[in-house]
């Protein structure tokens, strides 16, 4: 047995896979914040018990958790230190000097995580190239660790300029405070993430130190809980650039886990592309307060080690604290079901980016809420049913959202409520396709090579809209949206990357090196595979590498084929850079030097053999599961129209509707419209193609 | 004729149209040459419709450039009348006193056509590090401060002019650096055309102007509201730059009646021929912003929110010299009109406004021979401390008006023979207040090679501190040094192995007097060591009992 655990606000959900017959059993309990360990523990209780499975047939689990981001967010991490090399103890505040708003003269700072007087500098230099210019005085350290002890400290990061270079200071410096400071967690930027950038690499390192104890406890009594349990296994867990990794290494780097939840909802679509054979999705994650999207190219999440967590100002970059690690590239912004409209100095509707979140709510969950929310006009315009909201455990008070945004948003410009609603309905669907095409351009793809799949509660409701603003013909809503974190952590392989940084001209590469580098992380992977017990005939490799013109700052990344490095061929090396360059960005720089930036080297285990619990057979199609209809506004045509209702757990596979039509399950509502038809795959997936009525006005 | 617009299908549409501006930054950031595009984004990428007149922006954006680029285009119809522009070219510029005030700044401008007729520019402005000639503090007019670009067609039809990139590539440092930049827009340009095409067809738009009409009026009509709510009358004060061989006055008046306003620097001034005189497309841009940031900063920046304001300076004056004033430096009297104009109205909005920061930008280029040989030039930016705010501190070290992101230490060294010795808050630099200003910051350079490295520098406030506001103190002046010995602050200077050059930016002025700050945030200030408690005694900062309290 598999079994994958997502921490989320609310629920914990549970996904547990038997490998023999490929069944999935899922379970939802209450999250426990004040020890999330406990519901964890419960939920596990309760799923082997409702399955009549023992705890000893239980070979893995893998488990996701918000702790690392929620610590980060409300700086609820431990009492911090930092040492950087001397002079640079205030580049942590300094930061990179530019406004994050141009027009708004009263933004915050970004407050760092190690107030001044925790940070300290040690006497040493180490040059561009990794030569030591200066060498470490340990004799002056002395003061430092005196300091660092009386003050309290937990956690203590070391960053040092260049360490990315040669990290020989830094590990000494980790060595005297292991043997001075027992018991201190000490994190060095040499290994948390060895990139260039000191103040990112700073900012990174302090954020693994910032939380890794609490991350270690945790983790801790979680593995000692299920050991309790009878489960006679280690904890694995999901890293937010969607591999999996041992206990051991997730307590060591915790910040790598800082989008855990998230990469297992983008892990769980690529494994739908995977088996409905779409190499290329866009994963719309669609919640209350926001939207994210990530890219899956060539059935893998495009990935990044530019991120920022913590953004103080309206999801805008440069306000929270930038982290280099490795995750799955994703961008958030604050439009989700709960995001208020209201009007803007310029007369027009703006959605976003405050919301307003679980309590009090939009105005229709009948808790007070006077603002009118984008569910809000959802429900107006039929896409959502005020009696079948979460399964029908939650009555939407209709009138009550016709009222909010009759006062705040019809009302003052002069249109009618269900007009109104529908500002409010495309005005939000037009942000996140901008944000998710200008997103997809960052990458160098084109949203139309893509199909888009919505999971979270409101990214079924927005899906089709979205996709079709964006040029995408096709949309495919997974079965189990509600639980697609849990499930993804399954359904990703094991993996281990290894990036090593190193910038060389094309021209001077020593190719006898890299191949014995190459072999020498292949095989380090491998034994890392080995010891988690998986079966080294499935084990996969990549080799790659990120290049760019000398003089650019942006490499391109690209995969590099074994044959051509162990042929040693430069110049299929450089075709292949301006292959990958002229596909991003339509040129190339004829004649311009071109140099390797980074090397990767990732190890895989086998993919899971994982497959959502089937579609019912059966036979009547679509009519058989239909159990209403109701009256849903079609943008198109500028009226309501009549759509029938579908219940998703009654559709059969092969059922086929045409739009205008609604799809209910518990967590969430599919709307298609008009010109657009669905179809059942036999995974129970929903197959909605965008263009279904050629000629019609599909946009 | 297309239907009246809804304020749904206009909100959509802008919505789009800013986007692309984004999407076009994004493309020319990612394929750049330099450093000072990629790290510093000294870059405006704009849509200007087809009268001209500036409609969206890149988010990210150098506040100057959105001010000045509308001028610019109309600079170069001028010698290109609309007419005469076909699809597929580009107009090239970066003449000071039509583009952004020094030549530092290219302006590209790509006319966008539609069923034959121009629909619309898609422009860029953006830094080049090096534009040849020899630019030098003590400049005595605008020919020695390198290449002017006439207006011209850089691309005709879709093809590259030979004549005007050869002509480039002659005359500056870097051709390769600065040659890529430019053409790293062509395929921006070129990608945002056909995407800015397509979404006219989609929406089925055959009146772009009708759209960008409604959207600039909506924007006016915002500012009008903004501006009305201020009393009205006429408000009059001054800041004094350090100048060169005297100081500089700049005085500003503001005549604010009804929905409009007018900002007069009549009373500045002389031009001097010292390369720090601001063309009036530099004065007005930074007049025009700083009025944005105070009065209406959510509704977006376009020609029509600055419809309402009026900027004049007396020909001849330092902020509207006549050709040929040298003006490499125009910020350096350029940046002080914010702070002029927040100095004027402190009275009347005084919950609006900042206290003055530590700048002008203070800059440093460094040339001389790199590791491989070569010649280098890199310019470094070193911002000061932000002034103090109505109700909040000023942050340290956060660049204002102007916003340029700093370059990391450790991507500098990688090119050039220099070695970073300290990067540093300077304690009590900030200027006391009940709400404090920002600290400045102490850079010290240590010349690693035997080959000479020239710096060139030209900074303000080392005579004249950055002002606090009703009753905050003054942050602290800079000071550049070399070797420990104080240096003037326009000067280029020669460093040999072992040198070091160290800059301390300014501090920003303090808001409200000292002896009104909060006990706590001041036992904070002193914990971190940013306040010492000598500093603190002098400044008039309430008595803190003594705690354990760290």
């Amino acid at each position: 047995m598999r079994l994958g655990v997502d921490i989320g606000g609310t629920f914990t959900d549970l996904v547990m896979q038997d490998p023999a017959t490929g069944r999935l059993f899922n379970e939802k309990v209450l999250t426990t914040p004040d020890d999330p360990s406990r519901g964890v523990l419960t939920g596990i209780a309760s799923i082997l018990h409702k399955t009549g499975t023992p705890p000893v047939a239980v070979d893995h689990v893998i488990h996701g958790t918000t702790l690392v981001a929620n610590a980060l967010i409300e700086r609820k991490g431990v009492r911090t230190a930092l040492i950087t090399t001397k002079g640079f103890r205030d580049v942590l505040q300094i930061g990179r000097e530019w406004r994050y708003d141009t027009y708004d003269l009263m933004i915050a700072a970004v407050e760092p995580l190690v107030p001044r007087h925790l940070r300290f500098e040690a006497d040493e230099r180490i040059g561009h190239d990794g030569r030591i210019v200066g060498p470490l005085d340990e004799a002056a350290l002395a003061p430092v660790i005196a300091a660092i002890e009386a003050a309290g400290v937990e956690a203590v990061a070391v960053c040092l300029l260049h360490a990315f270079q040669n990290p020989a200071h830094e590990r000494r410096i980790k060595a005297i405070l292991t043997e001075r400071l027992p018991g201190r967690t000490i994190a060095i930027s040499s290994e948390v993430m060895p990139e260039i950038g000191e103040y990112e690499r700073a900012s990174t390192t302090v954020a693994n130190a910032y939380v890794q104890p609490i991350f270690d406890r945790y983790i801790r009594r979680l593995a000692q809980g299920i050991r309790e349990q009878g489960i006679a296994r280690d904890l694995f867990l999901m890293q937010s650039d969607g591999g999996t990794v041992h206990q051991s290494t997730a307590a060591e780097f915790p910040i790598r886990l800082v989008q855990s939840g998230p990469a297992g909802g983008v892990q769980a679509t690529a494994l739908i592309g995977r088996l409905t054979d779409e190499p290329n999705i866009l994963c719309f994650d669609m919640g209350g307060t926001t939207a994210k999207a990530a890219l899956i190219e060539g059935h893998a999440p495009t990935r990044t080690t530019d991120f920022e967590v913590a953004r103080i100002y309206r999801f805008k970059k440069g306000s929270g604290l930038p982290l280099k690690v490795p995750v799955i590239d994703m961008i958030e912004i604050g439009a989700g079901g709960g995001s208020i409209a209201r009007i803007n100095r310029m007369g027009l509707i703006q959605v976003g980016p405050d919301s307003a979140s679980a309590v009090p709510g939009p105005a229709c969950y009948g808790q007070g809420g006077a603002d009118p929310t984008v569910t809000d006009a959802d429900l107006v315009l039929g896409f959502l049913d005020a009696d079948s909201f979460l399964g029908g455990e939650m009555r939407l008070d209709a009138a009550a959202a016709r009222r909010a945004i009759a006062e705040k948003i019809a009302g003052p410009l002069g249109l009618d409520v269900v007009e109104a609603a529908w500002g409010i309905h495309e005005t939000v669907n037009e942000s996140m396709a901008q944000a998710a095409s200008i997103h997809t351009l960052e990458k160098g793809l084109r949203p139309d090579d893509f199909v888009m799949a919505p999971i979270g509660g409101a990214g079924p409701v927005h899906a089709c809209a979205v996709a079709r603003k964006m040029g995408m013909r096709r949309v495919i809503c997974p079965a189990g949206a509600g639980v697609a974190s849990a499930f993804g952590f399954l359904a990703a392989p094991m993996a281990f990357e290894f990036v090593r940084a190193s910038v060389t001209e094309l021209a001077a590469l020593d190719l006898d090196g890299l191949r014995a580098m190459r072999d020498a992380l292949e095989a380090q992977g491998r034994d890392l595979l080995r010891g988690s017990g998986l079966d080294e005939a499935a084990f996969g490799t990549g080799f790659g590498c990120a290049m760019r013109y000398v003089g650019q700052g942006f490499p391109v990344e690209l995969g590099v084929p074994d044959a051509l490095l162990d042929a040693g061929d430069r110049n299929a090396l450089l075709a292949a850079f301006e292959d990958a360059y002229r596909a991003l960005y339509g040129r190339i720089e004829e004649g311009m030097a071109a140099e390797v930036v980074s090397w990767r080297v990732v190890v895989t285990g086998p993919y899971p053999d994982l497959r959502p619990t089937p579609a019912p057979e059966g036979t009547g199609g679509a009519e058989a599961a239909r159990k209403g209809s109701r009256q849903v506004w079609d943008g198109t045509a500028g009226r309501f129209v009549e759509a029938p209702v579908y219940d998703r757990y009654r559709l059969v596979a092969g059922s086929e509707a045409p739009g205008p039509a609604i799809v209910e399950e518990r967590e969430s509502t599919l709307v298609v419209p008009s010109d657009a038809r669905i179809r059942v795959d036999a995974l129970g997936n929903l197959i909605v193609d965008l263009d279904a009525a050629a000629g019609g006005d599909a946009g | 004729m297309s239907p009246p617009l809804s304020p749904i299908r206009l909100g959509i549409l802008w919505q789009r149209l800013t986007g692309l501006m984004d999407e076009v930054a994004q493309t020319f950031v990612r394929t750049s040459f330099s450093v000072v595009v990629r790290e510093n984004w000294d870059l405006t990428c704009s849509f200007l419709d087809a009268e001209g007149r500036q409609f969206a922006q890149s988010s990210r954006s150098v506040p100057s450039f959105i001010g000045t680029m509308p001028r610019t285009l109309a600079g170069m119809l001028r010698r290109f009348p609309k007419e005469t522009l076909e699809p597929g070219d580009v107009l090239i510029s970066n003449d000071s006193w039509l583009g952004t005030g020094h030549l530092n700044d290219i302006t590209m401008m790509q006319p966008v056509f539609r069923h034959g007729a121009l629909i619309g520019y898609l422009g860029g402005t953006f830094h080049t590090v090096d534009i040849g000639g020899a630019p030098r503090p003590d400049a005595r007019d605008s020919y020695e401060e390198g290449l002017t670009i006439p207006v011209a067609k850089i691309k005709r039809r879709g093809v590259e002019n030979a004549d005007v990139i050869a002509f480039i590539e002659a005359n500056v440092r870097e051709p390769e650096e600065t040659l890529g930049d430019i053409r790293a827009q062509f395929s921006a340009y070129d990608i945002a055309a056909a995407r800015l095409l397509r979404m006219l067809d989609e929406e089925g738009i055959d009146d772009l102007t009708a759209v960008t009409s409604e959207i600039l009026d909506r924007s006016e009509r915002s500012m009008r509201e903004m501006i009305a709510a201020i009393p009205d009358g006429e408000f009059s004060d001054e800041v004094t730059a350090d100048g060169f061989d005297h100081p500089l006055t700049i005085r500003c008046t503001i005549r604010k009646r009804g929905s409009a306003l007018e900002v007069d620097y009549t009373g500045t001034a002389e031009q001097i021929d010292r390369p720090v005189n601001s063309p009036l497309n530099f004065t007005y841009a930074y007049s025009v912003y700083a009025l944005k940031c105070a009065l209406d900063p959510v509704a977006p920046n376009n020609d029509g929110s600055l419809r309402p304001i009026t900027v004049t300076a007396p020909e001849g004056c330092l902020l509207n010299p006549r050709r040929p004033a040298p003006v490499w430096g125009r910020h350096l009297s350029g940046h002080y009109l914010p702070f002029v104009i927040y100095r004027t109205l402190a009275q009347v909005i005084p919950d609006k406004i900042a206290a003055e920061s530590g700048s002008p930008l203070w800059n440093v280029y460094f040339k001389g021979t790199d590791r491989k040989g070569g010649k280098f030039v890199r310019m470094f930016f070193m911002n000061g401390g932000h002034g103090a705010r109505p109700a909040l501190d000023g942050p340290a070290c956060l660049s204002f008006p102007s916003n340029v992101a700093n370059t990391p230490i450790e991507e500098f060294e990688n090119t050039t023979p220099l070695l970073v010795r300290e990067k540093a808050l300077i304690p009590d630099s900030g200027g006391a207040g009940r709400f404090r200003g920002g600290e400045g910051q102490r850079l010290s350079f240590e010349s690693v090679t035997d080959d000479p490295v020239t710096f060139v520098i030209r900074h303000e406030r080392v005579q004249f501190p950055p002002g606090g506001l009703l009753g905050g103190q003054p942050g602290r002046c800079g000071r550049d040094l070399v070797n420990g010995a104080v240096i003037p602050a326009k000067t280029v200077q020669t460093l040999r192995r072992g040198d070091v050059v160290t800059f301390e930016t300014p501090g920003g002025g303090g808001m409200y007097a000292p002896s009104d700050r909060d006990p706590q945030a001041l036992s904070r200030d002193i914990a971190s060591g940013l306040v010492s408690a000598e500093a603190a005694a002098a400044a008039g900062y309430p008595l803190l009992e003594r705690t354990d309290d760290q």
